[in-house]
């Protein structure tokens, strides 16, 4: 059975990369053979290790060490080291899934370019904002000629913002603005990132605004509404909370998105979306390897 | 040993009269303790049981320590009620809470004076890193409502002689150059732990400073004052002081320890520290009659054994807080509270398990 | 002279706020005219640009008529004594675009702002700010919604970074005097820089928590023109100029001049001045966003609810400033819950 599993090794031990590996545990096409990091005893390793997961405290050189089990690698540590990754995982011929902010590879965003992407060396998620927001960009693009400026605006939970995060929202602005740009096929566009401290936790929103010309709402509707069922598929939590509309000049539509509740609480949605995301990838170039041989 | 359980169940009755408003909070909860089987948790347990039975709170409990096996074999009454989870585990490498806990309670700490000389780094490193894992868990939980962090009277470090009692805004004076201030000094280091956690992520963590108790469930095997006094009057005395007995302590018992853990959990502000104690000085000596004279013969008490022949400090805080903020009072006083101590542990022949080895009492 | 009173930072607001009394749609000849007024009132600052600061012209909060830049450069070309101020939330507005933007328009000192509980986003912007040789202080926003000691955390964070003035927002006009007094006088108590308010009037008490603020201890005080500002309008600057004088606070500000801005604002805005109402005060009953106020009453309109039940529904689900995209998702949750109630909301 797990022979035909595609061996996959997730490096950062933290809190996104420790949700990853229950995701892959449940995945029935990824097998987790290395989950890498520095610290034997945080808590990530200590849980991987109690579910059996083989963990290694020598960080990026076990995998290295590991590269013949290993045909993708998950890169939740941070952007700077995952340059210095990126070179040598290519050497390697393994997959790189960028769940950093280093856009070294091809933007992905499953619902919309998957398939382009499964022959790519090196895949980056964008942002959460990217994820959730993209998408329904896409959608008001297919229905809509003419998009002259998008707009996404989500709000998180501020305990779901971690310190680096915090102190890179000007990186998150950018890469979520170009993310749109190019998905949304429209050269203005703005990012905008909230932080809500409420108690019980926000779950994530994202809002996507456009200007059009003469917006046509009902082919609008009907391609937000397949595009949601697609990102279902893979992000159960999705869901429309305000169906596109037009109001005071503007075409808006508003998700909410839900974690599962792996590792990360369930109001995290906005870090659920990105790792939901990395799998997706992953699991469908499971599937292509498998197909081929 | 049921006349023993019934004394505890009628103490655990007793103190929660009057609070059961502020209490309120608290149903239907999942309370997560660490540190749980010790005898701070197990009369957490003697209460939330009365919570249940008798005023249908409905909480779940979940006990987190290193040995929940013999204590559910010690006393099934508490470890095999069917709303009670046992979590076998060391603090300090402590991951994760049950996603449905909204209330914690830290009080998995090395608290042994003996363990303090032995291995005083493993206590800099459990009374730290444990809280820093239970907190950094803490961050996960979806509906945080409050973290009780355990800390210690101890962390002030002493109390000037002619301070009547401590509150909880003196500084304190610590030497850390000093192997011995490795409690104190792991205590205070965990609340500044609890205060990042709160700075950094606006956990809802709540501090209590507990002084000295007695009750029902102590070991008497600790090497405390009220502890060795009750062994020692069980062997038939001699009781021997260092000192000339001026040193002033005070003494709570503990189901008013519990009881101001409880409310503290269900009403306390977050982000304020509370002395938990009682706020009546005692004096060794006084403390050493008034427990002798419930035994038959009256043991012996020897003063002024040591190289000095005199010891005085003072540690009784002031409790004004947590008696306006919580409506806390003291119910068992503690005449009362020696007399239910060790009439329990002769109903359980507790005292008999303790090896017979006695060493004098110094301060503390 | 003063009786031993300290002298007070004026900032005007009236070119920053306001733009939220008027749909963002300040044009560079009102800028230009009601910047000549300020300065000759001597108001020590100037704020300038659209109500949620730097980069935040956007369909979420709406768009500005004229680009910011272009409302700095004609600001400054009015201002001498006067320095020019701007808004800054990381989060709407980046380092290398807006604010290297605004450095470039003149802009003299940044006013870094977030909401109360999240001050470790200010970090790099005001270390930017202040590496640059440019002023940089700390704002905390809708400080209604925290106790005084996590303010005094939150700004201690801000101090530590390099703000050199702390700004507590009454963003929703839901203090009372007596808040004022326990927030801005630990405050003012126990940080190094001088610390300031910013009221809004929706309870009516812009002017009486001004002064409560001075009393405290803040050494910043924000007005605008007539309350020319988000919701009920803010302390009208001029009144603000008048209590300076008359509490005996040693001041260069021209009394007269003073006044003629707050004229001047009126006629600059009319028809747009803020008042108080129905919408308004419930925003400051339910310490909502000030700003929420016009989008709200649109939305109220479109779907066919009561502007005041969003406001409530707002307050209950503890929104913060920025998020006014969820006006619209309030507003149809109301809709159809009185559509399943079989009550037929009135035609829009």
């Amino acid at each position: 059975m797990s022979a035909k599993k595609l061996g996959v090794a997730i490096l950062g031990t933290g809190n996104i990369g420790t949700d990853l590996m229950m995701k892959v545990l449940r995945s029935p096409v990824l097998e987790c053979r290395l989950f890498a990091g520095r610290n034997l005893s945080s808590p990530g390793m200590t849980k991987a290790s109690l579910l059996g997961v083989p963990v290694s405290a020598k960080g990026f050189q076990s995998i290295v060490d590991l590269k013949g089990e290993l045909s993708l690698v998950f890169d939740a540590t941070s952007a700077m080291d995952h340059q210095k990754h990126a070179p040598v995982l290519k050497e390697l011929g393994l997959v790189a899934i960028d769940l950093t902010p280093a856009k070294v590879g091809k933007m992905c965003v499953p619902a919309v370019n998957l398939a382009e992407c499964l022959n790519e060396p090196n895949v980056n998620m964008i942002t959460c904002g990217g994820q959730a927001s993209i998408p329904l960009a896409y959608a008001i693009k297919s229905a809509n000629p003419g998009v002259e400026y998008l707009e996404a605006v989500s709000s998180i939970a501020s305990r779901s913002a971690g310190p680096a995060t915090r102190i890179n929202l000007d990186e998150y602005l950018q890469t979520t603005e170009q993310g749109l740009s190019l998905f949304g096929g429209c050269e203005r566009t703005k990012a905008i990132l909230n932080l809500n401290p409420a108690q019980p936790c926000v779950h994530m929103q994202t809002t996507v605004m456009a200007k059009i010309a003469q917006p046509d709402l009902e082919r609008t509707r009907a391609a937000v509404a397949e595009m949601v069922a697609r990102i279902k598929a893979y992000i159960p939590g999705y869901q429309l909370v305000l169906e596109p509309m037009l109001e005071n000049g503007r075409l808006v539509a508003m998700v909410r998105v839900d974690g599962l509740g792996d590792y990360l609480p369930r109001y995290a949605g906005n870090l659920d979306i990105i790792n939901c995301a990395a799998i997706a990838f992953a699991e469908a170039y499971a599937r292509q390897r498998t197909a081929q041989t | 040993m049921k006349e023993a359980i019934a004394l505890v169940r009628a103490d655990a009755e007793a103190v929660l009269q009057g609070h059961l408003e502020r209490l309120a909070p608290l149903r239907g909860q999942h309370l997560f303790i660490t540190g749980g089987t010790g005898f701070l948790g197990t009369w957490l347990l003697e209460l939330a049981k009365v919570l249940n039975e008798r005023h249908q709170f409905g909480l779940q409990v979940t006990i987190f320590s290193r040995n929940t096996q013999a204590f559910a074999a010690r006393w099934p009454h508490l470890g095999q009620e069917k709303w009670v989870t046992l979590q076998d585990g060391d603090i300090r490498y402590f991951t994760e809470l049950p996603r449905d806990v909204r209330y914690v309670i830290h009080a998995a700490a090395l608290t042994d004076r003996r363990v303090f000389a032995s291995h005083p780094s493993a206590v800099a490193e459990t009374n730290t890193v444990g809280t820093l894992r239970i907190l950094r868990a803490a961050t996960l939980l979806e509906d945080l409502q409050k973290v009780v962090l355990l800390s210690s009277g101890l962390v002030y470090g002493g109390q000037p002689w002619d301070l009547p009692r401590i509150n909880e805004d003196f500084g304190g004076v610590l030497k850390c150059n000093d192997v011995n201030a490795v409690y104190p000094e792991s205590k205070r280091l965990a609340e500044v732990i609890a205060q990042c956690a709160i700075s950094e992520s606006k956990l809802p963590v709540v501090t209590l400073r507990p002084f000295a108790f007695v009750g029902p469930y102590q070991s008497l095997q600790l090497p405390w004052a009220v502890t060795d006094f009750i062994r020692d009057s069980f062997r038939g005395g001699p009781i021997r002081l260092m000192g000339d007995g001026a040193t002033v302590r005070s003494i709570m018992y503990y189901s008013d320890f519990a009881c101001g853990v409880l409310l503290a959990l269900a009403a306390g502000r977050p982000r304020t520290t509370y002395n938990l104690g009682s706020d009546e000085p005692v004096d060794l000596l006084t403390l050493a009659q008034k427990i002798t004279k419930y035994f038959s013969p009256v043991p012996e008490i020897k003063l002024r054994l040591g190289q000095t022949g005199h010891d005085r400090n003072r540690l009784v805080p002031d409790t004004t807080r947590l008696a306006t903020e919580l409506g806390f009072k003291i119910t068992v006083p503690l005449d009362a509270a020696l007399q239910k101590s060790i009439e329990w542990h002769r109903l359980t022949g507790d005292w008999q398990s303790v090896p017979p080895f006695s060493h004098a009492t110094k301060s503390q | 002279m003063s009786d031993g009173k300290p002298t007070i930072t004026v900032c005007d607001a009236t070119l920053r706020d306001g733009s939220h009394a008027y749909s963002h749609q300040i044009t560079l000849e009102q800028v230009k005219a009601y910047a000549t007024a300020a300065e000759a009132a001597g108001f020590n600052f100037l704020e300038v640009g659209h109500g949620n600061g730097l980069g935040a012209s956007s369909l979420q909060v709406g768009e500005s008529l004229v680009p910011e830049g272009e409302m700095l450069r004609a600001a400054k070309a009015c201002l001498k004594r006067t320095k020019l101020s701007v808004h800054v939330i990381p989060g709407f507005a980046t380092i290398n675009r807006e604010i290297a933007h605004a450095m470039d328009a003149g802009v003299e000192l940044f006013r870094v702002g977030c909401h109360c509980t999240e001050a470790d986003i200010t970090q790099r912007h005001i270390g930017h700010v202040r590496s640059e040789g440019r002023e940089a202080w700390g704002v905390l926003m809708m400080s209604h919604m925290v106790s005084a000691d996590i303010l005094l955390e939150e700004t201690k964070k801000m101090q530590s970074y390099g703000a050199q003035g702390i700004v507590l927002m009454d963003s929703a006009g839901a203090y009372f005097p007596a808040d004022v007094t326990a927030k801005i006088g630990l405050l003012a108590a126990k940080l190094e820089v001088p610390v300031g308010f910013h009221a809004h009037n929706n309870l009516g008490l812009a002017v009486a928590n001004s002064i409560a603020a001075l009393e405290a201890g803040a050494r910043i005080v924000d007005g605008t023109g007539r309350g020319f500002g988000a919701g009920a309008g803010n302390a009208p600057i001029e009144l603000i100029a008048a209590v300076l004088i008359k509490q005996g606070y040693p001041t260069a500000l021209d009394l007269y001049k003073a006044l003629d801005a707050g004229d001047l604002a009126a006629k600059l805005f009319a028809g747009s001045l803020p008042e108080s109402n129905g919408v308004t005060i419930v925003s400051g009953m339910t310490g909502v966003f000030s700003g929420f106020s016009k989008p709200v009453q649109r939305a109220a309109k479109q779907f066919g609810v009561d502007g005041r039940d969003i406001f409530f529904e707002l307050g209950k689900r503890k929104v913060v400033g920025g998020q006014e995209d969820l006006i619209l998702e309030v507003a149809d949750q109301l809709a159809k819950r009185s559509k399943d109630a079989g009550q037929t909301p009135p035609a829009p």
